[in-house]
């Protein structure tokens, strides 16, 4: 499997293979080898990677409700990292408000660190009702050697609540992969354990890696409350500051996106020795399995049974109804790591087959995951870039593309269905009734009547004629 | 009397501006078939790709260098190297533009250096590789699209090669404008029976149609002819001070191309200046359809005057969008009440307080400012309208204010950049747009075209006796 795209960039071949008739792996190379991930872009490939600190402050930290959301950088990395992540909650805080130490010129020159200083007494008195400050590092300020471990010290005293300092600074890692361990393993050290609260947490577990976009949690958090269970801390989505401290506590880690935060139950484990599980919380099968491995730990398989059986039959139905239309269609899934081996399955009980499945910063084990689940003739990409994206879209014309804001212009600009896996178009998605959400979606997006229109009423672009006036048709 | 103050906070609680990268990738937009290569982490390239794409919804698409921890230790040249390399090979653009970061500036890499290397070890590479400096900690979005022009005006333009040798052209510099906008403009020139060369227009490449098979390159676009004839141009005309002002001169300096830097044109008279300019250089008459245009929107404003005249507006965003918006905000009777904006700009701040003081209407001129002050202002004394770009939504929420999306981002809501806020017709829109917004906070309160509830200014207690037809 050959890119046309890359002729000129043989290095991405070894991040493109091909599940083959016998089920082997076919690598671009032409080796056997498995695909490679994890690893540094290639300059100038148009990729869709971001950057440590977007996985930082965008994922792990920004869903924190009641925290102070401080930048310390220059403007920019805070405006776009504002309000458009729909990690929801049930207080919106963390979604309006954003806050950056806005360093200049004369910052860089001299050192941040007073200014970092002053800017989170100036923000914790303007915002005293916020629970501590989460604060990001950038480029700039790492480079120039701001210690802001020192500052967040010295500012805890002053403010007397949490002060918790990120080292997520942009060119850290490969992709955004690396800003979450960094997300972890801070909230890890800096909070976690940092209270012991009295009370009964035998049946307590942590959601880990659930970021309620759309409040997904709204959808499976009333199912494990139903099998006997409680939910103590959700890293972090729908989060406090308060909730992060006593996550410890919990008996269970139930673990969700397995990219971006086994890192937490890893460390729990081996600290305070938590034991965990890995779930899938998208599609029906995987999410009873969720609920009966999470019910076995506990021994409450009978009521698992029950409230799977009972929400299997409000939805049953109507999954049936939906798999009728989107049966037999082919998807390309482009997403940031676990959500392309996540959904696979969710596709089959919608009578679809996942034909491309590509991620941002997956892992080797993400690629083993997808590979597994694969049919052969299913193509994978690692760090797809934007050519090889028109590409799949235009060669392998799959029937569905699931991806990013980014990513959606392109599939429309070529006559492609798109759903937003990454915001969702409406969700949420997540749960037995979430997956309604997502086939209505699916369903939308495959038979709007436009994409017939284009087929039938579309013309190709008039003659490109240069005048003083731009380009204009040819009359 | 208006007057400035000045945000003296260290801290910047919810910013109106982003960074400079993002000015010079949406400036290079409107060259065709070039490309950018940001020079930086990879979020540098992906954060404004993303807003861009929130914006315009079209596809966006910046390379980069990917910078990593390694890079970072031994220099982003190599990097650099490689990107030209694999951008030139893979997209044949006709143009490349690197633009910095904080990265890259701090570490201190020699961006024209690397692109003289890279063009010694490539004599087949025959297009312009210009370099522009971007730190995001200089300046804000709109100083990434200003150097940008200055690059342009300093290393495309081809000398004239005799003396007044011209291409009967006009050079236009639009500033940071949405499609809508250039497309209006376009529409004036072409009224009057005049030939712009536009710096630059990406009023197609980020507002494209669908095309079945979709075009190889994207269409639209100045093309590298155009720009390098630039120079021959009659005159040029900057719509925005701080966004092409410098580049209008350089073409005055470099190549004797007489600079007209006007106020940017939003409402009757600013429109009527550039009309007047336009004029000028040429001696072409107004033609009818504009004078008709023109006429159209003094009826607009006569029409409307009885439900905006006296309202309190707070205005926020980009210091030459202010400028030209206050120009309209004065002509439909409105105050200005609050003009906030993030550059520390005295001088700009000065101009402000004698415009308004011209306009006849009362300011405060807030420079350094954020959306956190303007809403711990609008709290203490409320206004009737804002005008600004959508992260003032949370403004508009709390305090039940319509806000008039105005700017860059919009990008809560669908089309903005399509439409036009410059030239008469841009000014009629704006005029319906605005006064519509106020019917519609008090839409109980309409009946036929009668405002039933008086008293704009603030809040009313007087019970609502018809609403639409139903009692209240």
């Amino acid at each position: 499997m050959k890119f046309t795209c890359n002729q000129t960039l043989p290095e991405r071949a070894i991040h493109i293979a091909l599940k083959g008739p016998d089920g082997a792996c076919q690598r671009g190379d032409g080796s056997g080898c498995f695909i490679a991930s994890n690893s540094a872009t290639t300059p100038g490939d148009m990729t869709e990677r971001g950057c440590t600190y977007a996985g930082c402050r965008g994922v792990v930290g920004g869903p924190v409700k009641d925290v102070i959301q401080l930048t310390h950088g220059p403007i920019g990395c805070a405006f776009f990292s504002w309000g458009y992540r729909p990690h929801l909650a049930d207080s919106d805080f963390h979604m309006k408000y954003t806050f950056v130490s806005d360093m200049n010129e004369t910052n860089i020159v001299f050192g941040g660190e007073k200014k970092l200083l002053q800017c989170i007494i100036e923000a914790s008195n303007e915002f005293p009702e916020a629970k501590g400050v989460f604060i990001y590092n950038t480029c700039s300020t790492a480079l120039i050697g701001d210690d802001g471990r020192d500052v967040a010290k010295q500012a805890e005293e002053l403010i007397g609540k949490p002060v918790v300092f990120f080292e997520c600074e942009g060119f850290k890692g490969v992709s955004q992969s690396m800003g979450h361990h960094v997300g972890n393993e801070t909230i890890f050290r800096q909070l976690v354990g940092s209270v012991e609260p009295e009370g009964d947490f035998s049946r307590a577990i942590n959601i880990i890696g659930d970021y309620n976009i759309k409040n997904d949690l709204r959808t499976f958090e009333y199912l494990f409350e139903a099998i006997g269970v409680k939910i103590l801390t959700r890293f972090t989505g729908n989060v406090s500051v308060d909730e992060l401290k006593i996550m410890h506590k919990a008996t269970l880690n139930v673990v969700h996106c397995q990219r971006s935060a086994t890192y937490i139950a890893d460390m729990m484990r081996d600290k305070y020795g938590t034991p965990y599980i890995n779930v899938t919380l998208w599609g029906i099968k995987h999410m009873s399995e969720a609920l009966r491995a999470t019910a076995a730990f506990f021994g409450l398989e009978a009521e698992a049974e029950a409230v799977i059986a009972r929400e299997l039959a409000a939805i049953q139905p109507k999954i049936d109804a939906y798999r009728q239309r989107l049966q037999g269609k082919t998807v390309f899934i482009y997403q940031g790591g676990p959500r392309a081996w996540h959904w696979i399955e969710l596709l089959r009980e919608l009578g679809m087959e996942t034909m491309t499945a590509a991620t941002t910063f997956g892992h080797d084990d993400d690629y083993q995951k997808i590979f597994d689940q694969l049919s052969p003739g299913a193509l994978m990409v690692d760090n797809p870039n934007v050519p090889e994206i028109e590409e799949i879209l235009r060669d392998r014309r799959p029937d569905l593309f699931i991806s990013g804001n980014k990513e959606k212009y392109v599939a429309y600009k070529l006559g492609v269905p798109f759903v937003n896996g990454h915001t969702y178009d409406t969700g949420p998605y997540a749960g037995f009734v979430g997956m309604l959400n997502f086939a209505r979606d699916i369903d939308k997006a495959l038979h709007a009547p436009i994409w017939q229109t284009l087929r039938t009423r579309a013309r190709p672009a008039p003659v490109a004629h240069h005048t003083s006036h731009g380009f204009e048709e040819v009359v | 009397m208006s007057y400035i103050s000045k945000q003296e906070r260290a801290v910047a609680i919810n910013p109106t501006r982003s960074c400079a990268p993002i000015g010079a990738m949406l400036a290079n937009y409107g060259i065709h078939g070039a490309i950018t290569i940001n020079h930086g982490s990879q979020g540098c390239a992906t954060y404004p790709r993303h807003q861009m794409a929130r914006h315009f919804r079209e596809p966006v698409e910046v390379a980069t260098t990917s910078l990593s921890e390694k890079t970072t230790v031994y220099g982003g040249k190599g990097n650099l190297l490689a990107a030209l390399k694999n951008i030139v090979e893979r997209f044949h653009p006709t143009l490349i533009m690197v633009c910095s970061t904080c990265l890259s500036e701090t570490i201190g890499d020699d961006i024209p250096g690397v692109i003289d290397e890279f063009l010694d070890k490539h004599p087949e590479v025959t297009i312009p590789i210009l370099s522009v400096k971007t730190p995001s900690y200089i300046g804000n979005h709109t100083t990434g699209f200003d150097n940008f022009l200055k690059e342009i005006a300093n290393n495309l333009p081809e000398r004239r090669k005799k003396k007044g040798e011209t291409n009967g052209k006009i050079n236009m510099i639009p500033g940071w404008v949405n499609p809508g906008d250039i497309r209006e403009l376009k529409h004036i020139l072409r009224e009057m029976g005049l030939h712009g060369v536009w710096l630059t227009d990406y009023s197609e490449t980020l507002d494209g149609g669908y095309y079945e098979p979709r075009p190889h390159v994207a269409r639209g676009g100045t093309t590298i002819e155009e720009l390098r004839s630039s120079s021959k141009s009659l005159a040029t005309v900057a719509l925005q001070r701080h966004v092409g002002g410098e580049a209008a001169h350089i073409y005055e300096r470099r190549y004797n191309v007489p600079a007209h830097v006007l106020t940017m044109p939003i409402g009757l008279a600013n429109t009527d200046a550039l009309v007047d300019t336009l004029t000028e250089i040429t001696d072409h008459p107004v033609p009818e359809t504009l004078q008709v245009e023109r006429a159209r929107l003094l009826d607009a404003l006569v029409d409307t005057h009885m439900f905006t005249t006296g309202l309190r507006v707070a205005l926020y965003g980009d210091p030459d969008l202010l400028e030209g918006l206050v120009g309209l905000v004065a002509e439909m009777g409105m105050t200005p009440a609050y003009v906030l904006t993030a550059a520390d700009n005295g001088p700009w701040g000065e101009r402000m307080v004698e415009l308004s003081e011209e306009l006849g209407v009362e300011s405060e001129i807030i420079l350094k400012g954020d959306l956190h002050e303007l809403h711990k202002r609008i709290k203490a004394r409320p206004v009737d309208l804002l005008i600004g770009h959508s992260k003032g939504k949370f403004i508009a929420d709390a305090e039940r204010i319509p806000l008039l999306r105005v700017g860059f981002p919009v990008e809560d809501r669908f089309g903005y950049h399509r439409r036009a806020i410059v030239g008469y017709n841009g000014a009629i829109a704006l005029v319906d747009e605005i006064t519509n917004l106020i019917f519609e906070r008090k839409a109980s309160a309409v009946v036929s075209n009668t405002l039933l509830e008086l008293g704009v200014e603030g809040p009313s207690n007087v019970p609502i006796a018809v609403c639409n037809g139903s009692a209240a």
